[in-house]
């Protein structure tokens, strides 16, 4: 089912946390809410799942506008952060408890709440913990039971805060690949909210990148990370180098090179932000039309780090561990350099 | 295996220092405040072989006070366990006007000396009182009988649950009750599945503490009680009218007794705390 978000706003006092969001779901989508802390993401997916109420705008689930709906009778699924488990019920009465307490008519019977129980249990891989309590549980298996107390009441749509925050490293990326998976299984539109990228440029099916209160852009993550719409997200999805450039007639002259743009009516002063692998680096050979020195070379696995000292800025170039041997560059070599692409934003 | 079974050591190893001192002051201190008057009580209630102590015991006016004094202090603890619910709720969960005064209200039948409360209580609850004289046309009596008392008792207990459920109510994570609100759960259901069951060992903890003040109660019961022999006549003063004719052992045995039973009772509440509070403490 579709969520649509319009131009909703919210403040706490002074605090504008959400000004005038608007944002589609599509149906069966996986969308991850991206952004640094404070940018909004959590009031956002709160307010879908009306646990807050937004000041102004609404909020529709399947065209329904769901505003004067009392949370209990919306069916959002919703996964918190500390997953909020209860600590007095076993795995199996956390799960059950969204169909033990459907008023009586909707109740389901014993055998039937066993055997969904059961089923959910078995999708999530916990059935041998049924009948452990949450504190005997690591983080992953909790989060787990989270996802399945959640998918009991057959939730209309999936939110989910900061799903993987509070696990390490490994288990993390594990969990990510399996609830992949699983929301291919399942096909329940989701949301979640996340301010790791990584996160969000594997699991999502589309990103909204937020700062400050808005969205800054809506895209794939092949999409936002290759066109970024803003300055915001070039600097905030993975790294990017940036150098002050002037713009005129469709071309931005950033360090020497003369690179096309889509400011074709702008002239003057402009931004432009470089990947680390869109940096190409040679040896320098007297008629170059940039040159660097190298500062440091940071071994990366199969990569290296570069970091340049080109004129007064700094850059960051990323090479093939390989290709920087070839080469024969080392730390203070004096090397040329290419620019092959850059996104290029007016100066504010 | 071996291991797994082995008895637990005296003394977990820990970085903190301090073990031997600190636990030396503790055994030093609750001798000389608290086990060593209980012995001297002990030695002289012993004093008597078991036939004279069953004497003292075996009468219808100690087994009266007796009755009295338990079944008063555990309903007023039962209702301060409600109401102080209550009120520790207001306090945590709403900001309103007053709030601090109310806050520091709770803590006033600590301050006051028990025997005002109890010249008060007893003001207003008799016959002729504001709150007395509302019931006097029933037939109902407040004061000088066993409701008076209770209410005394609930005065001096007031504090107790309150102050021991707020805390608790305040790190209460809000998730739970909105996870329970996202599942389709309404306020009543997401209160006695949720919320409660978090409180319920903080609530037994006031009430058992409650209980505890209430059995050890004089000053405020005194002046409410009537005192009449039998019927109005709570174990504390029978051990001073004891005393008061100098009879030392009597009042000892009664003293003895009314520990020994509070003592089971309060082991007993602690038990059934430690069942509740399980997968709490763990998690």
């Amino acid at each position: 089912m579709t969520i649509e978000v319009r131009n909703v706003s919210k403040s706490f006092g002074a605090y504008h946390a959400l000004k005038n969001v608007s944002l589609t779901v599509e149906d069966g989508e996986l969308m991850a809410l991206l952004g640094p802390s404070g940018s909004g993401k959590t009031t956002l997916l709160r307010i879908i799942a009306g646990l807050d109420q937004p000041d102004s705008g609404e909020v529709l689930i399947h065209g329904q506008d769901l505003s004067k709906q009392a949370v209990r009778d919306r069916r959002v699924g919703f996964v918190f952060q500390h997953y909020s488990l209860f600590k007095n019920m076993s795995v199996f009465e956390n799960v059950a408890f969204g169909l033990r307490v459907r008023p009586r008519h909707q109740r389901p019977s014993d055998v039937e709440i066993k055997r969904r129980v059961d089923e959910l249990l078995g999708l999530v891989q916990l059935d041998p913990f049924a009948s452990r309590y949450p504190a005997q549980l690591s983080g992953g298996q909790r989060q787990r039971v989270a996802l399945a107390r959640a998918l009991a009441i057959e939730p209309k749509v999936l939110l989910l805060d900061e799903p993987f925050g509070a696990l390490d490293a490994r288990v993390r990326k594990e969990l990510r690949r399996w609830m992949r998976k699983l929301h291919k299984e399942i096909n329940v539109t989701s949301v979640f909210v996340t301010h790791d990228q990584e996160e969000a440029l594997e699991l999502a099916d589309r990103i909204a990148i937020m700062n400050a209160g808005q969205i800054e852009q809506v895209a794939t993550p092949s999409e936002a990370y290759d066109r970024p719409a803003t300055q915001f997200v070039s600097e905030f999805l993975g790294f990017a180098n940036r150098l002050a450039c002037q713009v005129e007639n469709g071309v931005a002259r950033v360090g020497g090179f003369a690179l096309p743009v889509e400011l074709e009516n702008y002239a003057g002063d402009a931004v432009a932000y470089i990947r680390p692998h869109e940096i190409g680096l040679a040896r320098a050979n007297g008629h170059d039309i940039a040159k660097a020195t190298i500062d440091s070379i940071v071994a990366l696995g199969p990569s290296a780090r570069v970091d340049l000292a080109f004129g007064d800025d700094r850059l960051e170039a990323l090479i093939d561990r390989e290709r920087l041997a070839e080469l024969g560059l080392s730390v203070g070599d004096d090397c040329a350099i290419t620019i092959t692409r850059a996104h290029v934003f007016k100066s504010a | 295996m071996t291991a797994a079974i082995a008895r637990k050591p005296f003394r977990r190893w820990s970085v903190l220092p301090g073990f031997a001192p600190a636990l030396g002051f503790t055994l030093t201190y609750l001798s000389l405040i608290v086990i060593i008057p209980l012995i001297a009580l002990f030695l002289k209630a012993s004093q008597l072989d078991m036939a004279s102590i069953w004497r003292i015991l075996d009468n219808p006016r100690v087994f009266a006070a007796f009755r009295l004094t338990f079944v008063a202090s555990a309903v007023a603890a039962g209702i301060n366990a409600v109401f102080g619910l209550v009120i520790a709720w207001l306090l945590v969960r709403y900001r309103f006007w007053g709030r601090r005064i109310v806050d520091a209200l709770v803590d006033l039948p600590f301050a006051l000396p028990t025997a005002v409360a109890g010249v008060s209580l007893s003001a207003l609850m008799a016959r002729n009182g504001w709150v007395g004289a509302l019931f006097a046309p029933f037939g109902i009596d407040i004061a000088y009988a066993p409701p008076g008392i209770v209410i005394a008792l609930i005065f001096v207990g007031l504090p107790f649950v309150v102050r021991t459920v707020q805390p608790v109510l305040q790190d209460f994570e809000p998730e739970l009750e909105e996870a329970a609100a996202t599942l389709g759960a309404d306020r009543w259901v997401t209160f006695l599945r949720i919320t409660f069951p978090a409180l319920a060992p903080a609530m037994l903890t006031g009430f058992a503490l409650a209980f505890a003040r209430a059995i050890g109660e004089y000053g405020s019961v005194i002046f409410i009680a009537g005192n009449r022999p039998g019927l109005t006549e709570i174990v504390p003063l029978l051990i001073v009218i004891k005393l008061e004719e100098f009879d030392y052992r009597g009042a000892s045995v009664i003293a003895v007794a009314s520990l020994i039973i509070s003592f089971s009772l309060l082991i007993l509440i602690n038990l059934l705390q430690r069942r509740l509070g399980e997968h709490h403490e763990r998690g």
